[in-house]
């Protein structure tokens, strides 16, 4: 009995010591263990969002990560330009999809692509690229070594070694600013695919890392653009643009007391203008401090070209700020070619390119329209696609006040634009202008006029000049001019219309859209806001060497008389102090051209057949008289 | 126009001398730069409050105070490079007077060394003292007496094992200039053991057991890097990139800081360091009177223990002569071995036959300069 007894506590007692050990381990490992089940969970979330970019004929290729539902993914450009206008994507489904090129952005080495044949793909969701610190844990997915048959996209993780890394461009003009460093593992097949932080954000795009004396495999220093640089320039890509980087008119270099100086400034540039000159310290661009000259390098290759951004710095006067416009770097016409490459030091990093592919296969029927080759443009399709976008809501206000004969004016060479006549008054807040007052604004085929009391100023619109414009409301005219182009004859109006992505308007801080125009020598950026057919502003490059018009819309009336559109206000920022002076519009007359006086094309014609209103605040229906 | 700022930069980097730097920061983008989104449903989401740590779970986090600490011990290192060499590596600072501990490289003999701190303050750099059996040199930036510097407490080093997790702290290929933090990286220590490898004629003199990570520590650049635990506990100093001798493979180690601390102590109070332990037969040197006869080449007089090896007379018609070579050159390297004194130079023309050539890198009025000599 007693031995039963014994042997059975025994037989329980031994039962219970393995686990009895096993729970001791547990504890060990349970915060291991919880690490390693939180990584896994955020892998199952992101690793569907990585795209597998292979060459339509399926060789080669690297890595992209999608960013939307609709199938717009981000690549590396040097990915993409191997693989042709059209590629073969492959997800972690294990399905492939056909993608197109949509946008490039060659200096920075970004691509944009469609995959086509979903409207519900999963997508990554971007972190704050600038909140990411040295130190922190990070993943990057991707298709290395082209190991991942299935598509299922290779992991590796590691630690954030650097930010803010400036990558010297290695006998080409591919440029890495501002990128993150890692030590997680990147090779070859890499590039393109998403750099994500450890709790899943998408925060940056893998693209170099350097290669020296162990050959082209992974040496502990890969760098990630951005996800903040992107991200500036994802809607110019969604545009089908060949998107340019910026320089300034200006050169630094950081002095030997560790300020960052202005070398030279061009003289006919706007930050001559603002005052900047060689030997002024900078501070701050486009909001951040400036520790060097390389950092002012940084801060500037996360830009398109075109930007405008503030700028501050300090002369024997003071600490003086302004905003300038980004003038292009390269200005590609077409997509540049990448030569083979050979670093010109062996310890320059490189890209991550394999090894070349065959010529691209045949593009699938059914595809072909979603490509349009043009010069200056990545796919031409989407430009129109967005250029579409903004000008069918403009072009339906303006439809719902005009008579139907307007519209027929696209396909023929437009008629004489009628005259507009504004009541304005101006706020009187100038040095030349102290009280309020009575303006008026005409606008005409011929040019446009600005009287207010017994002073009067006209541009005309052939060859609007800077001398022209009223001082204080500098730019009034020839943005006059412009806008009723658009309004009346819209895209007809003009010689080029192209999408221009998104910015940020200056000063307003809007984020808004961009339709360029070209008209001759005039360029105008028209900025939409979400919500408004009708532009919010527009900057008109009119002379070289001169400041832009840049002029703001606000409070659009669209009451069926007079027929067009008009802003109860108008603003026309200064150059120097981006202040907005505001101009309030009463009333809008338009005359309509005579026949014979738009024949001739000189001098505003008579009034024949006034269309008027002056809205009074008890007037809702229109008290226009016919002759 | 858009890279004159750059190069700019990096000219004055390496031209050397003192220059002072304002304490430069740079903050992170404020409200302009926030990206501009349209219809695309990814929004920019900020992160939750960033905690203290480097990393965001348990287990591998390094403090934040801990990991700014370590990197601005590290230098960055700077002198003029020739051929194939690098022109820059990574020092760490032992003490607040700037003493800075490094491999014992070629740039040591230059005279042009520079040093970078993390404030982008440059420093014209002296030697203190060198031990070759450690492969290690003590140098000290040349700063005002009352000028404090970050530093890691060399008497703080711990024994690290196999296993431990360790961050490495270097200016590997160089990514950082100015005012930028060294790279850092994430590892474990693979094994603690005695390494036979070594680079070209080059061999790690280090005989006692070093530490071998499982990362890849050892870049270029990197050599006298920090090694530490991921507490900042400091525990080696990155070595060189070498091969392991039997596979040829690059192996990643660092040099035990519990091992050079005693050195390094050594070195600064001036006590000579402890001569090898196993001495082999002295190496075969030229005499003057050879060097004068075969080579037309009279050194300075052999009188301190490391004389360095100035030219003072060149035979006319002599091989030295029609190489080029003139009186006031400063021989520095012999193919790639460095020239640290006389000494040197006569043990290393021994050792070549007669009608090889070598190339000799001299310093002449400041400038390093390349000739090619024929072995009579």
């Amino acid at each position: 009995m007693n031995n039963m007894r014994v042997r059975v506590a025994f037989v329980l007692l031994a039962g219970l010591l393995p686990a009895a050990q096993e729970l001791c381990a547990q504890d060990n490992a349970a915060p291991l263990r919880a690490r390693e089940a939180a990584r896994m969970e955020v892998l199952q979330r992101i690793a569907p969002t990585v795209v597998c970019v292979m060459a339509a004929d399926g060789q080669g290729g690297g890595s992209g990560v999608l960013i939307s539902a609709d199938g717009y993914a981000v690549s590396n450009f040097h990915v993409t330009s191997a693989c042709g206008h059209f590629m073969k994507c492959g997800l972690n489904d294990g399905r492939v999809y056909d993608a197109v090129i949509v946008g490039l952005d060659p200096t920075g080495d970004v691509a944009l692509i469609k995959l086509l044949g979903r409207d519900d793909f999963p997508f990554a969701t971007p972190g704050d690229s600038d909140q990411v610190q040295v130190g922190q844990e990070v993943m990057a997915l991707g298709n290395p070594f082209l190991l991942a048959a299935d598509f299922s996209p290779t992991v590796t993780y590691g630690i954030v070694s650097g930010i803010h890394r400036y990558q010297y461009p290695a006998n080409t003009f591919l440029e890495y600013t501002d990128c993150i460093q890692i030590d997680a593992s990147i090779n070859p097949g890499n590039s393109g695919g998403p750099l994500f932080d450890i709790q899943g954000r998408w925060i940056g795009i893998n693209g170099r890392a350097s290669f020296e004396k162990r050959g082209r495999v992974n040496a502990g220093a890969a760098y990630a653009i951005s996800v903040r640089q992107v991200l500036l320039f994802v809607d110019h890509l969604k545009c089908g643009l060949i998107v340019d980087h910026g320089i300034t008119s200006f050169t630094t270099a950081t002095a030997d007391d560790g300020r960052t100086l202005v070398s030279q400034v061009s003289e006919v540039s706007e930050a001559w203008r603002r005052g900047l000159r060689p030997q002024d310290e900078l501070i701050s661009f486009a909001d951040r401090s400036i520790g060097s000259a390389n950092d002012f390098q940084n801060i500037l290759g996360i830009f398109p070209e075109g930007t405008r951004l503030p700028l501050t710095w300090r002369n024997p006067m003071g600490v003086q700020s302004a905003t300038i416009r980004l003038q292009p770097l390269h200005a590609f016409q077409d997509v540049p070619q990448l030569p083979g490459e050979k670093p010109s030091r062996p310890d320059e990093p490189q890209e991550l390119q394999l090894d070349e592919l065959a010529p691209a296969a045949k593009v699938p029927d059914a595809l072909a329209g979603l490509f349009e080759e043009r010069s200056g443009f990545a796919n031409y399709y989407f430009n129109k696609l967005r250029t579409r976008e903004l000008l069918e809501p403009l072009q339906a206000s303006l439809r719902s006040g005009q008579p139907a004969a307007a519209d027929a004016a696209a396909a023929t060479s437009p008629p004489a634009r009628p005259t507009w006549i504004l009541q304005l008054t101006a706020a009187g807040n100038t040095a030349d202008q102290p009280a309020a007052a009575a303006a008026e604004l005409v606008v005409g085929e011929a040019g446009a006029g600005y009287s207010i009391g017994n002073r009067d100023w006209y541009q005309p619109a052939k060859q609007p000049v800077p001398e022209n414009e009223p001082p204080s409301l500098y730019g009034l005219l020839t943005a006059a001019l412009q806008w009723q182009r658009l309004l009346t004859h819209t895209d007809a109006a003009f010689d080029e219309v192209v999408a221009q992505g998104q910015v940020r308007h200056l000063p307003s801080g809007q984020v808004v859209r961009v339709l360029l125009t070209r008209e001759g020598t005039r360029t105008a950026r028209w900025y939409f806001a979400d919500g408004s057919p009708l532009p919010v502003g527009v900057d008109v490059q009119f002379v070289e060497g001169a400041d832009e018009a840049r002029v703001m819309f606000a409070d659009w009336q669209t009451t069926a008389p007079p027929g067009v559109p008009w802003p109860e206000r108008i603003g026309v920022i200064q150059a120097d102090s981006e202040q907005i002076t505001w101009l309030r519009v009463s009333g809008l007359e338009v005359r309509q051209p005579d026949q014979k006086q738009a024949a001739s094309a000189s001098g505003p014609p008579a009034p024949a057949a006034p269309a008027s209103t002056r809205p009074s605040p008890a007037t809702t229906s229109s008290s226009g008289a016919t002759p | 126009m858009r890279r004159i700022g750059l190069s700019l930069s990096r000219s004055l980097l390496l031209a050397g001398g003192t220059g002072l730097f304002a304490a430069a920061s740079v903050t992170v983008a404020e409200p302009f730069t926030q990206a501009v989104t349209g219809t695309t449903p990814a929004a920019i989401q900020l992160p939750a409050a960033a905690g203290t740590s480097a990393a965001d779970t348990t287990g591998r986090s390094m403090a934040r105070s801990q990991l700014e600490t370590a990197q601005q011990s590290v230098v960055k290192l700077f002198g003029a490079g020739v051929g194939n060499l690098d022109s820059y590596g990574s020092g760490v600072l032992i003490s607040p007077e700037g003493h800075v501990l490094t491999v014992w490289n070629h740039l040591i003999n230059t005279g042009y060394l520079t040093a970078v701190t993390h404030t982008g303050r440059r420093y014209a750099v002296r030697v203190v003292g060198t031990s070759r059996d450690h492969d290690l040199a003590v140098l000290q930036l040349q700063a005002e007496p009352d000028q404090k510097f970050p530093h890691i407490d060399l008497s703080r080093s711990v024994e690290a094992d196999a296993g431990a997790s360790v961050m490495g702290f270097s200016n590997m290929f160089h990514v950082a200039t100015g005012n930028e933090p060294v790279s850092v990286v994430h590892g474990t220590i693979a094994i603690r053991a005695p390494l036979q490898a070594g680079q070209g004629r080059w061999q790690l003199p280090v005989k006692t057991p070093v530490l071998i990570v499982d990362a890849v520590t050892n870049n270029s650049g990197a050599a006298g890097g920090l090694l530490t635990l991921t507490d900042g506990t400091p525990v080696g100093l990155i070595g060189r990139e070498i091969r392991q001798q039997d596979s040829q493979t690059w192996v990643n180690y660092a040099v035990p800081l519990t091992t050079l601390a005693p050195i390094a102590d050594g070195i600064r109070s001036g006590r000579p360091p402890e001569p090898a332990a196993a001495s082999t037969a002295p190496p075969p040197q030229l005499s003057d009177r050879q060097l004068t006869a075969r080579f037309g080449i009279t050194l300075l007089p052999n009188v301190v223990e490391r004389t360095p090896a100035w030219i003072d007379a060149v035979a006319s018609n002599s091989p030295a002569a029609q190489a080029g070579l003139r009186r006031g050159d400063l021989i520095v390297l012999l193919d790639d071995d460095v020239i640290a004194s006389v000494t040197d130079v006569q043990q290393q023309l021994a050792a070549r036959r007669p009608g090889q050539r070598v190339s000799i890198t001299i310093s002449r009025q400041q400038q390093l300069l390349s000739v090619e000599l024929r072995i009579p």
